[in-house]
């Protein structure tokens, strides 16, 4: 299999060479401001209806035949360039864009060439636009992007105050969530509150939720890749905020101008102040910091240093405290080959832990986790001929799981040192697709990916009298392996085909099918991750998770592109979703292959979205339908049941209005049908304790969730006459302050002071809501 | 150790708010309760049977009066149970030996009880239990800056050889002046000996006591089916509900067949007490 996939990549580059008529255009295109790469700019050459876009790096190649053409260049929120060339030989050239000063101008003048919306062969596809972002309220302020990623159609939260997502059915590990390509595997601080993106060094981020790329893989059911800024390499800027919850800053400039630059930038919370324990001695505070270093020695050979960090800490008086962090690091190597063929090598590392601690003499311990990840990969693409774009790598990844080491603190304490034994992975994985354009209507972007996933020694495997037996557990033998041992090996091939059919004036049908293979699971029992959760590799007893998902599209331009909107269906099948046992005892568990329960899960559901990008007003409405359901052996007595995150109805609307230079207005609504929950069919006494009785898994649905937020960004008119660029962010979360349902959970009915009210015989429901209605001030500052 | 977990976990709660709400619940048809508790103690056996009741009931659960109750042991032995023979009010439910007997180390004792025709068994079986060497006190400063109930901030240490050669799993009861203890009522006291060394040497008690308390611990075996329970038990008790960040509740695993709740539980007991002076 795999030899014939090399063979056949050869076999395409070398037809391809046969065909020398054709010439090569090529180049990048950048921010005239600040010479940032611009990702997703449409190339356009209408005499032959054809174009591209520029990738991940900013970088195109048009192959064409020989002649002269006018080539239109545009991207959102710049002006459109036109040139006219007499391409006779292979052509290199960069371009760099003006931003649209007229964007708040509500006439559009020119006719454009359709938009990616309509014509890009992507379907299931959002691109967040920091700039309509900022102006949009956040919670405290602080502009989360994963906030913003929750409201996308298709896209279902657990809960606010929550930083995880699900996408079209899939649980909250199985979106990819990436920063300069290097995978973040809790993105959260404070449990959710906030993530870890830093949004001043953001340039922009797109979530994947179908037809996803044979590029990537990995997870089921999206891809979130988040690329920073390369820093600006014109002159020097320092950005910054003091909002009510953090305060960031971020500096950037040409180390050599047009050559190398660099961006650092560091945000710290002090969340103590907000805390209602802020009296007591207890520390929480969270910080990041992203840097990043770039050289373009020159056309042909870019090079990239990305870095990141960031941690949460909680320390509390009685000298207990825990913490969490990532570490993620990318270098990467642009390289052009020949004109055609363009290169991109990168080898990233990623590392996730988390501590808990207790200083004591007697019952002092220290628990820590970690996994690390380290990745080679090798992405190409081709530009065969006007027709054919080629793309296809290899990516090798190496994992290290440490579930968790307990050791004691003092020598008087009644520990011991028990550590969990230590798992590896590697994982290969070989793509190619290729992105053809049949005829004027008709474009296919169709591919494959082969991943070979191998659980490694050095470990044990336990060999149980029933694998499943988590109650009694007979282990019957233990196989050791040793240090590089194959343990498990899963070999998945992974078809990826997508189909886009342009109709008349500004419409196109699309149509994708992808199947996805997830080997790394998160342990986790609860409807949201949390930082203590671990990640198993798949292996002997635990199997690689498929998602097949077909998605059909409508996609329709109005008004010269002003307004967007698109309404997909799909249907999503996954096999060996990963779940646990009923009662599974997740956290530090030598038998947790016990507790694995796989079964079946399937979702689907109809989304429609309707997009403004430019004039005065702009903003996006969504709503989406949506139906998700499991059915796992040993979970619920076997029988189907709504995932956690089944919530039918969604639907949610961000608006910004541009009123002049000096004020921006925005608002967001969001409203959703409850999340479903387990409650109690009644209650029985034990000793002294009055359990419930628990019956079907989430057989009840939490009250509707709605909230609405706005906020005023303001501009100082004296900004226009000075350096120093200041703006004051307003903004209030849940303006009509509606309780909006966290979880319920029971207990012996009391007084708000814990004292038992009657005979200690009755029971209450507590509502849990989050967040009142929450003004916060941000100040942004710039120079 | 778990318990750290989650304890973290609740750091959410710091931001959080809640109120009483009124939920609208299925009803479900009520179901047989049975704890069943047989010790290594003479006259310390005995099981309760009951039924559960809707969500919103208030007073004690309905008592099953008319139960057929007998234990038998893996060496052949039967001995029946009958209820409340001394007819006292509060004891209605609770079934005791005809004859009295204590449990042996070692033996597995199956329960059978029958109620309106429909038969309910469990197993378990009596492991030894390590004696506490002793029992001393000290205050907590913590709880003596802010007790929970006044004048009550002693702490008991417990000293003890936890045996490093075999899998032990334990239950603690609490007394003060002879009453069953709990800090908070949903607190279950248990655990297992996974990650214990062998010297325990001064470990706080959860609950406190005033000076001059009497103060008194069990120290129960359990089978690892007995921590399984408890702990499932512990769990549902105090779940943060519907599963947001812990687990989505689900009625403890139990060794109890046909859908009865509870447990028989199956243990070697060891006490000790002390003055608090």
């Amino acid at each position: 299999m795999l030899r014939n996939l090399l063979f056949a990549t050869l076999l395409v580059i070398c037809s391809a060479a046969a065909a020398q008529e054709k010439v090569t255009l090529n180049g990048y295109i950048k921010d005239a401001d600040n010479g940032e790469e611009l990702l997703g700019v449409t190339i356009y050459i209408p005499s032959l209806k054809a174009g591209t876009v520029t990738n991940d790096y900013g970088f195109y190649a048009l192959t064409l035949p020989k002649g002269s053409y006018e080539i239109r260049f545009s991207y959102i929120g710049y002006k459109e360039q036109v040139r006219t060339l007499d391409l006779q030989g292979d052509v290199t050239l960069n371009l760099e864009m003006q931003t649209d000063a007229q964007v708040i101008q509500e006439i559009v003048i020119e006719e454009k060439p359709l938009d990616e919306n309509v014509v890009a062969v992507q379907m299931s596809k959002n691109t967040l636009n920091m700039n309509q972002v900022r102006k949009l309220p956040a919670l405290f302020g602080e502009i989360d992007i994963i906030k913003n990623i929750q409201m996308l159609p298709g896209v279902i939260t657990a809960g606010e105050g929550s930083s995880s997502f699900f996408v079209r059915g899939g649980s909250a590990d199985q979106n990819l969530i990436l920063i300069d390509e290097a995978p973040v595997y809790d993105p959260s601080h404070l449990f959710g509150l906030f993530s870890v993106f830093n949004a001043d060094v953001i340039k922009d981020s797109e979530l994947y939720k179908g037809g996803i790329p044979a590029r990537f893989g990995g997870r089921l059911s999206s891809i979130l890749e988040v690329r920073t800024k390369d820093g600006n390499n014109k002159e020097f800027d320092v950005t910054g905020g003091i909002g009510t919850m953090a305060s960031r800053i971020a500096i950037e400039g040409p180390i050599v101008p047009e050559k190398s630059s660099f961006i650092v930038s560091a945000r710290r919370s002090y969340v103590d102040f907000i805390l209602k324990a802020a009296s007591q001695d207890n520390l929480v505070h969270f910080y990041d910091v992203n840097a990043k270093f770039n050289w373009k020695s020159n056309n042909s050979n870019r090079f990239f240093l990305a870095f990141y960090t960031g941690r949460d800490v909680f320390n509390f008086d009685d000298n207990f405290g825990f913490e969490w962090g990532n570490m993620t690091g990318t270098f990467r190597w642009n390289h052009l080959f020949s004109e055609r063929l363009f290169s991109n090598t990168s080898i990233i590392i990623s590392n996730f832990d988390y501590k808990l601690g207790l200083q004591d003499a007697v019952q002092g311990f220290r628990w820590i986790s970690n996994l690390q990840e380290f990745s080679f990969r090798e992405d190409l693409s081709y530009s065969l001929n006007t027709n054919n774009e080629l793309a296809f790598g290899y990516h090798l990844t190496g994992r290290r799981f440490s579930p968790g080491e307990i050791s004691p603190t003092t020598t008087s304490s009644i520990f011991e040192t028990v550590e969990l034994q230590h798992m590896y992975a590697l994982d290969h994985a070989l793509y190619l697709s290729n992105l053809q354009r049949l005829s004027d209507r008709i474009t296919l972007d169709y591919g494959v990916r082969l991943s070979i996933f191998q659980n490694i020694g050095p470990g044990s495997v336990y060999l149980y009298e029933d694998p499943k037996d988590n109650i009694d557990i007979h282990r019957t033998d233990t196989l050791h392996f040793d240090k590089g041992e194959g343990i498990k090996t899963y070999i998945n091939i992974e078809p990826r085909l997508a189909v886009r059919y342009l109709l008349k004036e500004g419409q196109s049908l699309k149509f994708s099918y992808n199947r996805m293979v997830q080997n790394t699971h998160l342990i986790s029992a609860g409807t949201a991750p949390v930082p203590f959760n671990t990640w198993n590799p798949s292996n002997y007893y635990l199997k690689p998770q498929v998602a097949d998902q077909v998605a059909a599209g409508y996609f329709r331009n109005f008004r010269q592109n002003q307004y967007e909107f698109s309404a997909e269906a799909y249907y999503k099948d996954i096999s060996n979703v990963t779940d646990f046992a009923d009662n599974a005892q997740i956290f530090f568990n030598e038998d947790l292959s016990t507790e694995y329960r796989q079964g079946d899960a399937w979702a689907y559901g109809l989304e429609l979205f309707l997009n403004k990008k430019e004039g005065k007003f702009t903003g996006n409405a969504s709503y989406t339908w949506s139906k998700t359901m499991r059915k796992v052996e040993g979970v619920n007595l076997g029988k189907e049941f709504r995932a956690n995150h089944d919530r039918r109805n969604v639907f949610n609307i961000q608006a910004a209005y541009d009123l002049n230079e000096k004020w921006v207005f925005g608002g967001a609504f969001t409203f959703s049908t409850g999340r479903p929950l387990t409650l109690p069919a009644g209650k029985y006494e034990y000793g002294n304790y009055n359990p419930d009785v628990l019956t079907e898994r989430n057989g009840y649905l939490l009250p509707s969730f709605h909230r609405l937020d706005l906020s005023v960004t303001l501009n100082p008119r004296k900004n226009a006459s000075r350096n120093w660029k200041g703006q004051w962010v307003f903004s209030v979360y849940n303006a009509y302050n509606r309780k909006n349902p966290f979880t319920i959970y029971t207990r012996t009915r009391q007084d708000e002071d814990g004292n038992i009210l009657g005979d200690g015989s009755e029971k209450e429901a507590r509502l849990i809501y989050l967040f009142p209605v929450l003004p916060s001030v941000t100040y942004n500052f710039k120079f | 150790m778990q318990r750290y977990i989650k304890i973290s976990l609740l750091a959410i709660a710091l931001i959080s708010c809640e109120e009483t709400t009124d939920l609208d619940l299925k009803q479900t048809p009520s179901k047989i309760v049975i704890e069943g508790l047989l010790t290594d103690q003479p006259g310390y056996q005995s099981v309760e049977i009951s039924r559960s009741t809707g969500f919103y009931g208030s007073g004690q659960t309905p008592r099953v009066l008319d139960a057929t109750v007998k234990v038998t042991d893996d060496a052949g032995l039967e001995f029946n149970f009958i209820h409340n023979p001394r007819n006292h009010p509060d004891s209605a439910g609770i079934y005791i030996p005809e004859v009295g007997f204590s449990g042996e180390a070692g033996r597995v004792y199956t329960l059978h009880v029958t109620v309106d025709g429909e038969s309910y068994e469990a197993s378990d079986k009596l492991l030894s239990v390590a004696p506490i060497d002793s029992l001393k006190f000290q205050i907590n400063e913590n709880e003596q800056d802010d007790p929970k109930e006044e004048g009550k901030f002693y702490e008991l240490l417990v000293y003890a050889r936890e045996p490093q050669d075999e899998e032990n799993f334990y239950l603690f009861r609490y007394y003060r002046n002879d009453s069953l203890i709990f800090y908070n009522p949903s607190d279950v006291y248990y655990s297992d000996d996974e990650l214990l060394a062998e010297k325990i040497d001064g470990v706080p008690s959860p609950v406190y006591y005033a000076s001059n308390d009497k103060a008194r611990l069990e120290f129960y075996s359990l089978t690892r089916n007995g921590y399984v329970f408890y702990n499932d038990l512990s769990t549902i008790l105090n779940n943060d509900g519907g599963g947001m960040f812990g687990p989505i509740p689900s009625s403890p695993r139990t060794n109890l067949s046909n859908g009865a709740l509870g447990f028989f539980q199956v243990s070697a007991v060891q006490e000790k007490e002390t003055y608090i002076e």
